[in-house]
């Protein structure tokens, strides 16, 4: 069963470039993204930074249908983005951390990773639908073996997700999500995106609030995912240009809503362009110049 | 032809202005406390009774006005203190329950002081006349109109100009920084449910004046329109308010002069959820959804959208213990109600059927608004929806009981899905508010719709019929037919909880936002949930129908809604054995207090009113 269902994913799944042509988003008077031009090849680990109101956290609302874009067009592999709604998206394969880290307080840490798994269990997107809602009804009151053993298996899968975080969240399954610590409530985040087998990870600042020790605990799992899972994209946003480094083999940096840089870490966070933008000395001068 | 049109548009803007000053009043208070206050209606009842009492006692009309508008602000400072400030740490629907509570007690407390009835209100100006065109004024419209406009003007130059609106306006827009440049913003909120009550004092002696009467169920109907007004324009916007009790009072009397008197309040509930599915924001309004449902800012909080969660991070103050009883238990539980009939008491069955109903409908309302976090405050429509399935398609024609059952169950369930449909795109607060208009429109059908329901005169002579060749007219097999359904329900609901169903429920209450990005057809779930809940309202209404033998729209009114909505914060929000239990205490509770039967729905608001404030979880925790 687990792998029939792991066989019918990957007949599914058509992991592809994520292409972002002409992306522009305006609130108001304000270009939070401005012609945003760029394309991820699937199994790439690309890292955004720019300073703060760059437009990095838009683009993945953009990414992940939060916000809609006023022009332009967002494709993942065979599909347009552009405009749908965001479950729908995340069915497709897109998964995501939020930049504010949102699990569902009131769910166990087990309960929170499991509602990640429900697109598996009903299918959809990627899957044939498998449950709709009347037969997931009927296989709920009158316990249908179909539905349960799928159940089953995605409770499997939860557990190996959780247990990917060493004993930071699995001997923690029963507590409730709003009992966990900051840096624990960002993981348990990233286990929900990671329990759904996406195609697509967007990371918004994973490691913002974390300690040294713990931004390194999460560099490595994320290096190590990258590693186990080639044809995984992860797109994150970071600050800490440290983690950047260590993980990305690209980096684009934004400003005022617009792509400065797209280089290797090394070029881009030695580019001249990259200090101005951080630091604002030029932008100033020519301001007054 | 055109002078039907003026005379309309002339009342429109006339009435229209009435409903700017109470939507001027929610959108104050909105705006600074995001809260909708449900009291507001209940704000401009109190202030035409003050001024009615005060010109008994020999006042001029000016002088009463006034003294009685100060007296209405200092009330409105009340229910601040009472509703608001207290439960800064509870869940965030508890501001929100705690102004229906106010409002519940101040409707009954001012039947018990002035009597039910309506009484005349003293107009001095109606005599006097002017035409316009071929349409006319009376003296009142136009007080009405000048002073009005006299009050929205005063109003927008010192919020604009003085340092206090300035601050209110810097309360709303943001309290934490308000609070850090040294404005007091408890007391901002105070002045604005001053203003609030002010406001809304003002608008009842204007209605008062303007209907020639006065009555203690005024503040409901006036209180929806002005909140409809307040919507429509953009709910935290001033001016928006302004706009949208003009075009509501225009849009309401063109429709009772072409369309008929009786069209009036439906066309402006229709409106209300018209405006909430299409431009929730209202025409003039900029804030996004999440402005409506008090989304938990950034500031170290856990995101979540949940009512149930606290604003102030506390959330593992209301979720210590919960109750959790194995399904087996609370079907013996069930089975050992069985047994009343052998007490030989009729009056002991009677109420104990009352109490299964009861049980039913907590327990479909906590799947909804505790489980899924659709706030209901019409779920009362459903309720009648069943019976008078029942009624009709029995008494008229001649469906046999096992047939009634399956159209009061799924006919109610589809109903449930398809009148939740305006509410799921919306959060926290404004659900509560469509799905109240939804509640409403339920009302008014029932009452107005004669032909099918017999309006006010109700339906009598509903026959039990026979189930399964069993004659059901013995009052004890309707009690055990109503146990029967009672279990079958609690299994349905207990079996979906415990589901990746009720999961998913939950995990849309919890945070919206993440079960989107999680991938959870969130749509679909709540349309389960809303469907699920129908089906076991309709139930209900079937057994309710059979047990009374009548039905009449009076069993389904905004205040049985508001009892149900105490059963579940009672029995602790999306706990279904609380939620039976609650529902059973809650349905004998007019049976100990049947001496004191005016006292009833006071004792109702009280009862919510202290839940909310010292065990905000209910008694068997949320869920």
């Amino acid at each position: 069963m687990s792998a029939a269902l792991t066989q019918a994913l990957a007949a599914h799944r058509h992991p592809g470039a994520l292409v972002l042509e002409g992306v522009t988003r305006r609130f108001g008077g304000l270009v939070a993204t401005n012609e945003v031009t760029f394309t991820v090849p699937g199994g790439e680990l690309l890292a955004i930074v720019g300073p703060n109101g760059a437009g990095k956290s838009t683009l993945v609302q953009l990414i992940t249908g939060f916000v809609r874009p006023d022009a332009g067009r967002i494709r993942l592999g065979p599909h347009d983005l552009t405009r749908l709604p965001p479950e729908r998206i995340s069915a497709l394969g897109v998964a995501r951390s939020f930049q504010t880290s949102r699990v569902f307080p009131g769910l166990t840490v087990l309960e929170s990773v499991l509602v990640g798994t429900q697109v598996q269990l009903i299918g959809g997107g990627r899957l044939p639908r498998a449950f709709n809602t009347l037969a997931e009804t009927a296989s709920v009151l009158f316990g249908l073996p179909a539905y349960a053993a799928r159940r089953r298996l995605l409770e499997d899968r939860a557990e190996a997700t959780l247990k990917l975080f060493g004993d930071r969240l699995w001997p923690r399954r029963d507590a409730p999500a709003f009992s966990l610590s900051y840096a624990n409530r960002r993981r348990l985040e990233i286990a929900r995106a990671l329990v759904a087998e996406p195609d697509l990870l967007l990371l918004d600042e994973p490691t913002a609030g974390m300690n040294p020790t713990e931004t390194g605990e999460l560099a490595d799992l994320i290096a190590q995912l990258h590693a186990d899972r080639p044809a995984l994209t992860i797109v994150m946003i970071e600050h800490k240009l440290q983690v950047v480094r260590q993980l990305a083999s690209r980096v684009i940096v934004m400003n005022h809503g617009s792509v400065l840089v797209d280089a290797t870490p090394e070029e881009a966070l030695a580019d001249p362009r990259v200090v101005t933008a951080y630091l604002g000395r030029a932008e100033t001068s020519h301001a007054h110049g | 032809m055109i002078e039907l049109f003026l005379s309309q548009l002339l009342n429109g803007l006339v009435i229209g202005s009435v409903y700017a000053l109470i939507a001027l009043g929610f959108s104050l208070v909105f705006g600074v406390a995001n809260l909708i206050n449900f009291a507001q209606g209940a704000l401009l009842m109190l202030g035409a009774f003050f001024a009615f009492t005060l010109i008994q006692w020999g006042l001029p009309i000016v002088v009463a006005g006034l003294l009685s508008v100060l007296a209405t602000a200092a009330v409105g400072m009340l229910v601040e203190r009472l509703a608001l400030r207290p439960l800064r740490n509870a869940p965030a629907i508890a501001p929100l329950l705690s102004t229906l509570a106010i409002a519940v007690i101040a409707d009954a407390g001012a039947e018990l002081i002035w009597s039910a009835e309506s009484q005349p209100f003293p107009s001095p100006l109606q005599s006097f006349v002017v035409f316009v065109g071929g349409a006319f004024l009376t003296g009142v419209d136009i007080a009405t109109f000048i002073v009005s406009l006299a009050v929205m003007g005063g109003l927008m130059i010192f919020l604009s100009r003085s340092w206090t609106g300035r601050a209110l306006r810097a309360t709303a827009q943001d309290p934490e920084a308000a609070a850090q440049m040294g404005i007091d913003v408890a007391l901002m909120r105070q002045i604005a449910f001053g203003l609030a009550g002010a406001l809304g004092a003002l608008a009842g002696i204007l209605v008062a004046m303007y209907y020639q009467s006065v009555f203690p169920q005024m503040g409901v109907p006036f209180g929806i329109k002005g909140f409809a007004a307040a919507l429509l324009g953009g709910l935290a916007s001033i001016p928006g308010a302004v706009l949208g009790g003009f075009l509501l009072g225009i849009f309401e009397n063109l429709a009772s002069g072409y369309v008929g008197e009786g069209s009036r309040d439906l066309i402006a509930y229709s409106l209300l959820i018209l405006v909430l599915m299409v431009r929730p924001q209202g025409l003039l309004g900029t804030g996004k959804l999440e402005a409506l449902g008090g989304v938990g800012g950034a500031s170290g909080a856990i995101p979540t959208t949940s009512i149930i969660a606290s604003l102030g991070g506390a959330t593992a103050r209301t979720r210590n213990w919960v109750l959790r009883p194995k399904l087996w238990m609370m079907l013996a539980a069930i089975a050992l109600a069985a047994v009343l009939p052998w007490l030989g008491s009729a009056y002991i069955v009677q109420v104990a059927a009352g109490c299964a109903v009861f049980a039913m409908l907590a327990l479909s309302l906590t799947l909804l608004s505790g489980s899924a976090g659709i706030i209901s405050i019409g779920h009362a429509a459903l309720f009648g929806f069943g019976a008078y399935l029942c009624a009709i398609l029995g008494r008229n024609h001649g469906w046999p009981v096992e047939g009634i059952l399956a159209a009061a169950a799924f006919g109610t369930a589809l109903m449930a899905a398809v009148a939740t449909l305006p509410a799921i795109r919306l959060t926290g607060h404004a659900v509560a508010l469509a799905t109240l208009a939804v509640g409403q429109v339920g009302y008014l059908l029932f009452l107005n719709w004669i032909e099918l329901t017999r309006g006010p005169m109700g339906i009598a002579g509903i026959s039990r019929g026979t189930l399964l060749g069993i004659p059901m007219q013995p009052l004890d097999r309707q009690y055990w037919l109503a146990l029967l359904l009672l279990a079958v329900c609690y299994v349905i609901a207990h079996r979906l909880l415990e589901s990746p169903i009720g999961r998913s429920w939950r995990a849309i209450r919890e945070d919206r936002p993440a079960a989107h990005a999680a991938g959870v057809p969130v749509r679909r779930y709540l349309v389960l949930a809303a469907a699920t809940s129908g089906l076991i309202a309709g139930l209900a209404g079937a057994q309710f129908a059979w047990l009374q033998a009548f039905v009449s729209p009076d069993s389904f009114v905004l205040e049985t809604s508001i009892v149900l909505i105490s059963m579940v914060v009672l029995g602790g929000m999306g706990n279904i054995a609380g939620a039976v239990i609650a529902g059973v205490l809650l349905a004998i509770l007019p049976e100990a207090l049947r001496a004191f039967d005016d006292w009833r729905m006071i004792v109702y608001g009280l009862i919510l009113l202290a839940l909310l404030r010292f065990r905000p979880q209910g008694l068997g925790g949320v869920r």
